[in-house]
């Protein structure tokens, strides 16, 4: 009890002012030297970094869900996949306007589309969070069963290849994002909007009001809040949020497969940010970037055995740290920062 | 003077067991009601209809001239009809202030006009000093303040308290009966209020209705009810 107090007091809602100063501060930092990062590593790093990258925003994805509304979604990774192949088929077709703006776009839209479609009919009949769990998880198989069934599309076990987008700027020209430096300069800065925006979101009266949801739902309803439209809107964004993604992973890996939609894959993303901190964007976004790859490193010298550790790893972090990384950093902080704010 | 809240006929069967019997009840603006009754009278279940928590199974609720009988919780809530539970419901991992900043978006005020409400209510219900702890770090009375701060940070017109006392001290309970009383004065509340403990409602000085097998046995004045020979028969046992 007093354990999960503690742990919950370092999440969205917490009074104590050095937490939240140190958090942006930190990602600042994070962000910077991953900046810095192609001057002193470029090779395979550059090239593989931007995809942990869009890993991590999945996992945002999933903190705003499960951190703040308090549900967990087996169903990112199917966003994430159907975001990429959005991607591909747009890419595919062409068009007069760059197709990979109208791709990342399109892969929003679908993205946020469904999810708050299925979410309104879910919150609007007052299913509890156990049976979102396994309606995501559905979610999941559905999207690697359609990929594989519907081949003709998607080129089912085949998967379907995606070219890279370019950017383009009108009469100003273009920048080909076809080498791997390029692409990292345009997803980083990508990421770190996207974690500052969230962020500033969940601060305000957005992330208060999941808060309460997470919390206590039948209060706040009591309060005269219409909770079904604000987890509504929680899952599309979360939705949109993990599909903008999987787009850009799909045009920068040049490929996508029905298994990056997959049950596995979900639960995977459940395991980064269980191990990040599950009330932390920043803890769920470096988690995804971390374990990501831990787990390339992990594979690479121990092909049998990586798989035990992180499953080790997820086990300790639920059973011992159940804010995760980002909980322990925050009490170590908070103890230095003295008592709460007077 | 037209009440605020008025039930007509107003009647819930739970299978066999008849817990409000065509109850008609009307408290009127910036009034204080204590409802009485032994356990299993009906107080909750008629507080939960007038809420939205419990559908009635026949009769209406009018809430100043609006029939809001069918309307869900939410809605109820944004007319004004504030409902504290039995068991202080809070937001226990939140801070009292966020509690209250909640309670206070939900009514859509403005940011700067809510923190001024916040830092009022704080005020009213003693909770000033203990703004930045967490609703689970607060005392059993506290919280039941707190949920009361709630309800007016919420704008809450009409507040339905459900044993608002209950794990109080005594002199926690008095300050509670100081704080309805001043709600009606100064700022013209209603408040409906469930209690047992019987010197909380003489200090009140409010007018009682005593429920008793889902049906309104008596109103009156706390001295006509304490006079009354059917009200000590149902306390008592022998009705």
């Amino acid at each position: 009890m007093s354990d999960q107090a503690a742990t919950t007091r370092m999440g969205p809602s917490s009074p104590h002012a050095l937490v939240w100063l140190s958090e942006p501060v930190l990602a600042l930092v994070v962000f910077v030297l991953l900046a810095l990062l192609p001057i002193f590593l470029p090779g395979y790093v550059i090239y593989i970094l931007p995809q942990y990258m869009l890993f991590g925003l999945m996992a945002m994805s999933l903190v705003l869900m499960w951190g703040f509304a308090g549900m967990v979604s087996f169903g990112q990774a199917a966003f994430f996949a159907l975001g990429a192949y959005t991607m591909g088929l747009v890419m595919k077709a062409g068009g007069p306007i760059n197709p990979g703006y109208i791709g990342l776009l399109l892969a929003a839209l679908v993205g946020g589309g469904i999810a708050g479609l299925v979410g309104y009919f879910l919150f609007s009949a007052g299913v509890r969070p156990t049976y979102f769990v396994l309606v995501t998880l559905a979610l999941s198989i559905m999207m690697e069963q359609i990929a594989v069934s519907q081949s003709q599309i998607t080129g089912g076990w085949n998967g379907m290849y995606i070219d890279r987008l370019s950017l383009t700027f009108g009469r100003f020209g273009a920048v080909s994002l076809y080498d791997d430096a390029p692409m990292y300069w345009f997803v980083l800065p990508i990421m770190a909007a996207i974690y500052f925006g969230l962020r500033a979101l969940v601060r305000g009266r957005f992330g208060k009001v999941l808060a309460g949801i997470r919390e206590n739902e039948d209060r706040l309803i009591s309060l005269g809040f219409r909770t079904p439209l604000w987890k509504t809107a929680a899952f599309a964004l979360s939705g949109a949020l993990a599909c903008f993604a999987g787009a850009l992973y799909g045009t920068h890996a040049s490929f996508v497969a029905p298994s990056l939609g997959g049950v596995l894959f979900s639960t995977e993303v459940v395991v980064w940010v269980a191990i990040g901190g599950r009330q932390s964007l920043l803890g769920g976004l470096l988690a995804g970037i971390g374990v990501a790859s831990l787990s390339n490193f992990l594979s690479a010298i121990t092909p049998q055995y990586w798989q035990l550790v992180l499953g080790v790893l997820f086990v300790v972090t639920v059973l011992f740290f159940r804010g995760g990384i980002a909980g322990v950093l925050g009490r170590l902080v908070e103890r230095h920062a003295g008592g709460p704010r007077a | 003077m037209t009440p605020l809240i008025r039930t007509e006929g107003l009647t819930k069967r739970f299978r066999g067991l008849l817990a409000n019997d065509s109850i008609d009840f009307a408290v009127e603006t910036g009034t204080v009601r204590c409802v009485i009754g032994p356990n299993g009278a009906g107080k909750t279940t008629l507080i939960a209809m007038i809420s939205g928590h419990l559908a009635p199974t026949a009769g209406r609720i009018w809430f100043e001239d609006q029939n809001v009988t069918d309307l869900p919780v939410a809605r109820r809530a944004r007319l004004g009809i504030g409902r504290k539970f039995q068991t202080p419901t809070v937001f226990d991992n939140l801070t009292a202030y966020e509690n209250l900043e909640l309670a206070a978006l939900g009514a859509g005020r403005a940011a700067a006009a809510r923190s001024h409400r916040i830092a009022e209510v704080l005020e009213l219900v003693r909770l000033s000093d203990q703004a930045w702890q967490t609703a689970a770090a607060l005392s059993h009375g506290q919280r039941q303040w707190l949920e009361i701060g709630m309800l007016l940070a919420n704008d809450a017109r009409l507040l339905l308290l459900d044993e608002p006392t209950a794990g109080m001290t005594a002199e926690e309970t008095h300050a509670t009966g100081e704080l309805v009383r001043e709600l009606a004065q100064r700022l013209n509340l209603t408040t409906i209020i469930i209690e047992h403990d019987i010197n909380f409602i003489r200090d009140l000085q409010a007018p009682v209705t005593v429920l008793h097998l889902g049906r309104v046995l008596v109103e009156g004045s706390f001295e006509e009810i304490a006079r009354n020979d059917q009200v000590r028969d149902v306390y008592l046992g022998n009705a």
